[in-house]
């Protein structure tokens, strides 16, 4: 059947019109996929159901618009001289618009359409990234993590100009001299404050980001030492952590309302309206107003930044597309090519560090038994999971650390999908005709069912029958931990620090050791990358534990998704981090 | 009657401790450690006993539930695990929002739903009355979330005459309200079309006409006024199920309501937040049914009476 004739039964469907932002929900009406942006095709299949289910949409989705639009045809054809495009290049609703005190040559203000709601901004009692990405631009850190912008050295100087090892458990740490706070008072950050925002965290939320940590004593105003309980490669790197940036001390002591607003970066909070948006404004008396622009530390450049959630993935393409905001977090992956397809939009991609991975609870028989495991690792078709989960956006794995990451390996021979080697190790496991069966458990939604669905028919491959249960996160997290899972679905997104993956993931009785794996050799092994001294030596065996880890099999790496984002084409000066903790804190819209 | 409204708002204290009861429950059975969700991937095991400690979460379920009722007679309904805010503040500050959609999804529906449900009742079994009876068909049908993204598609990107979503001015309220309002659109026009046909077929309508008065009178002051009682039931319905149930299309349209609060919070297992809020919504609905009855009072001589009586 030809478009055209489509046209005819459901004058909804317009040149030019997005049907992108609906293909989602396309799906539930089976008979009808959308083959391009304008234009539906029949899927020729002699079933009388899905046709009656086509005819059906199509005319609930007519009437529908007659009812609410007023005259479903003479909508529809205006729909169609209209042009999105138009709308989105113009602007006008993205915040105003340039206003006369802008700075010439940018948009004053700069919308971020979030894909999660903001729910805390008290840096030390939250731990969720869309409140640590907004923090980015009010507060600073000791340290700041570049991601390997700026060359090998992948943490800057930030608030400490430098720090040098006294013995292996003082740190002695210089601070910037420079620095005030947002306070309207110009109060100046001293070792003070750091040492009351490193004491306070101890007893917060985030304590686990300190792992380690004695005591801070103040040397001058502008030195501090660090005791810790032991020598740990990565400590200084853990002072990048956005929760650990430096609070006032004076405001905590002054009965401040909300003190933690209070940071020293260019940006300070205006106002944040639960579930609606989060407003910041460029700090005007900045302290480091004279750093020149290429620099780190440099000033704001829009007036405004603005986060507003969208919790709807389709609405806030919509909402791109209609210039209401000016950059989407996270599109849909099934979009993708219809954002693509608009000249004022521009799509990027780059390699993430979110690895997601198969795993097993190896305390439960009879997942204790490590060949079965292998011979699972090797019935596992990762490029047809990729395809299935993000429609190939992002990279298979073997290793089990997150790409990106301090000694990353990923040239081990691990076990590819071969499925007669499965075979084979499944008979040297015990069980030479299969005849398994078990219960994966995974958190609703994408990309775990669509991951899960695969696993199942590929462990059938094998005779190993998947029951599939899909829960709640919350509800998975209790079993993981409770140990009451057998097989499940798991991510882990770790873009500085080495240690979050191996010790948090693997060391035995580790909190996130879902796998309830415990393996002397492994701990000695992670206690050495964490400690060693010597470069070299660390490197060998961050190499031989990662290839311990994955021969060992508790769980078997999928891929690492790809960071895909949409933004208006003349954004700049943003800089994004394959894990999602984008910085915004330079970013403008060109004009 | 004052004796009457008085004695329903004392029954709301049962309805709020089976209420919180139930929930409390509820929210204990269904796993899930708030710790665990709170604490975050990285945290020790010891981080997560201080915060479960904190929280009270190693308290038996009937000592919790004591602790949560103490505190809800002094006014306090606890803070949120999640964002440490107050949650009948965080609640109150939702309530306008959803309230306004749902009274312009209400409003929407009630001048669309009446006058076709009382035109369809008079064409009964003519073309006019089947068209009528499709649109109401397919508003029942119709997907919230589906109607309203084609109304964005449409009226957003394509005409560009509303915002996509967000709260702004009234301007953002057109499609959510649009699209709530259309689903009550639909029952209460097969509500009102239906109390219309029994009410036409009574004999009153016929000395009506005997009587002189013009169709137009026998239509609006003697058919109408008396088929209202069911009508009043379906918008009284509906306006509950609207203030607290508007999850899809609040969604959509980052309408920031109370079913966004209420379904953030229990994917987050923020019981105190789910709790607080399950329980001001059944206060609500209590109050809206109060007022429905009330109302029925106003249009209804005889119910009023009874009223009377009861009080």
């Amino acid at each position: 059947m030809e478009v055209g004739e489509y046209y005819m039964m459901a004058p909804f469907v317009l040149p030019g019109y997005p049907l992108c932002s609906v293909y989602p929900y396309l799906q539930t009406f089976p008979a009808i996929v959308p083959e391009d942006r304008n234009h539906f095709i029949f899927w020729r299949k002699e079933d009388m159901k899905r046709r009656l289910a086509l005819l059906l949409s199509a005319a609930m989705l007519t009437v529908s618009l007659a009812g609410c639009g007023g005259g479903n045809s003479s909508s529809s054809g205006n729909a169609g001289s209209g042009n999105a495009s138009g709308e989105a290049a113009g602007g006008g609703a993205a915040g105003g618009g340039a206003a006369g005190g802008a700075a010439a040559g940018h948009k004053e203000t700069l919308i971020i359409g979030t894909d999660t709601d903001i729910n805390n901004l008290d840096l030390q009692k939250q731990q969720d990234q869309i409140n640590n990405i907004i923090l980015k631009n009010t507060h600073q850190t000791l340290v700041f993590f570049n991601n390997g912008s700026s060359g090998d050295v992948r943490f800057d100087p930030c608030l400490a100009t430098s720090w040098e090892f006294v013995d292996d458990t003082h740190i002695e740490m210089k601070l910037r001299d420079d620095v005030y706070f947002n306070d309207g008072a110009q109060t100046p950050m001293t070792a003070e404050d750091v040492k009351f925002t490193l004491d306070m965290a101890m007893d917060n939320m985030v304590a686990s980001v300190l792992t380690g940590y004695v005591q801070c004593t103040v040397k001058d105003e502008h030195t501090i030492e660090i005791e810790i309980e032991k020598y740990n490669n990565e400590f200084v790197q853990s002072l990048a952590s956005l929760p650990l940036a430096i609070q006032s001390k004076k405001a905590y002591d002054d009965g401040v309302e909300n003190p933690y607003y209070i940071g020293t970066g260019p940006y300070k909070f205006d106002e944040w309206v639960e579930g609606e948006y989060c407003r910041l404004v460029k700090v005007e008396d900045y302290w480091g107003n004279e750093i020149p622009a290429s620099e780190n530390l440099a000033p704001g450049v829009a007036e405004v930044l603005e986060f507003r959630p969208y919790i709807e993935a389709s609405s806030r393409v919509m909402a791109l597309q209609a210039g209401e905001i000016d950059v989407c977090i996270n599109p849909p992956i099934n979009e993708l090519q219809y954002l693509e397809e608009d000249e004022n939009i521009t799509v990027y991609e780059q390699t993430g560090t979110r690895l997601f991975y198969f795993a097993f609870n190896v305390e439960k028989a009879p997942w204790d038994n490590q060949t079965l495991r292998q011979a699972v690792a090797c019935a596992i078709d990762r490029n047809a999971v990729l395809e299935a989960a993000v429609y190939g956006k992002g990279t298979p794995q073997t290793t089990i650390l997150n790409r990106g990451l301090w000694g990353f390996y990923d040239e081990m021979d691990g076990f590819d999908y071969d499925v007669e080697r499965a075979k084979s190790l499944m008979a040297e496991a015990g069980y030479p005709d299969g005849g398994l069966t078990t219960t994966l458990s995974y958190a609703t939604g994408t990309p775990y069912e669509q991951i899960a669905t695969i696993i199942q028919a590929n462990l059938a491959d094998i005779g190993i029958t998947v029951t599939l249960e899909p829960m709640e996160t919350a509800t998975l997290k209790s079993a993981c931990v409770d140990g009451s899972q057998e097989l499940f679905l798991w991510r882990w997104n770790e873009d500085s620090k080495v240690d979050f993956v191996y010790r948090d993931l693997f060391y035995t009785g580790s909190g996130s050791n879902y796998h309830h794996y415990g393996d002397p050799k492994a701990d000695e092994m992670i206690d050495i990358v964490a400690t060693e001294k010597d470069e070299e030596k660390r490197l060998e065996t961050a190499r031989e534990l990662q290839t311990y880890l994955v021969d060992a099999c508790p769980q078997v790496p999928l891929y690492i998704a790809n960071l895909v984002i949409a933004y208006n084409k003349d954004l700049q000066g943003q800089y994004f981090y394959g894990g999602g903790n984008h910085d915004w804190r330079h970013a403008y819209i060109a004009q | 009657m004052l004796k009457y409204i008085l004695k329903r708002l004392v029954m709301l204290i049962p309805v709020i401790m089976v209420t919180s009861f139930l929930i409390f429950w509820a929210m204990s059975l269904t796993g899930g450690d708030p710790a665990l969700m709170l604490a975050g991937d990285n945290a020790k095991p010891e981080q997560i006993e201080q915060i479960r400690e904190e929280l009270g979460l190693n308290d038996p379920f009937i000592v919790r539930y004591g602790n949560y009722m103490k505190g809800m007679i002094t006014g306090d309904m606890g803070q949120s695990y999640v964002t440490k805010r107050d949650v009948f503040k965080t609640f109150m500050e939702r309530l306008p929002n959803t309230l306004m959609l749902g009274g312009a999804a209400v409003l929407i529906a009630v001048v669309v739903s009446l006058p076709l449900g009382i035109y369809t009742a008079i064409h009964q079994n003519t073309w006019k009355d089947t068209a009528g009876m499709i649109f109401a068909l397919f508003g029942t049908s119709m997907p919230n979330f589906w109607l309203g993204l084609m109304l964005i598609i449409l009226f957003s990107l394509k005409l560009g005459l509303f915002p996509t979503g967000g709260k702004g001015g009234l301007d953002s309220l057109v499609l959510p309200a649009v699209t709530v309002g259309f689903g009550l659109a639909a029952l209460i026009t097969r509500t009102t079309r239906s109390s219309m046909l029994d009410v036409l077929r009574q004999d009153y309508m016929t000395t009506a006409r005997a009587k002189g008065c013009s169709e137009k009178q026998v239509i609006t002051v003697h058919g109408l006024k008396n088929a209202l009682i069911p009508i009043i039931t379906a918008i009284g319905l509906q306006m509950s199920l609207v203030i607290t149930g508007s999850v899809l299309a609040e969604t959509v349209f980052s309408w920031p309501g109370i079913g966004r609060l209420v379904y953030d919070s229990i994917s987050k297992r923020d019981v105190p937040m789910v709790t607080g809020a399950i329980i001001m919504c059944s206060i609500l609905m209590c109050v809206i049914n109060l007022v429905v009855d009330l109302i029925y009072a106003f249009f209804d001589p005889r119910i009023k009476a009874q009223y009377s009586k009861k009080g």
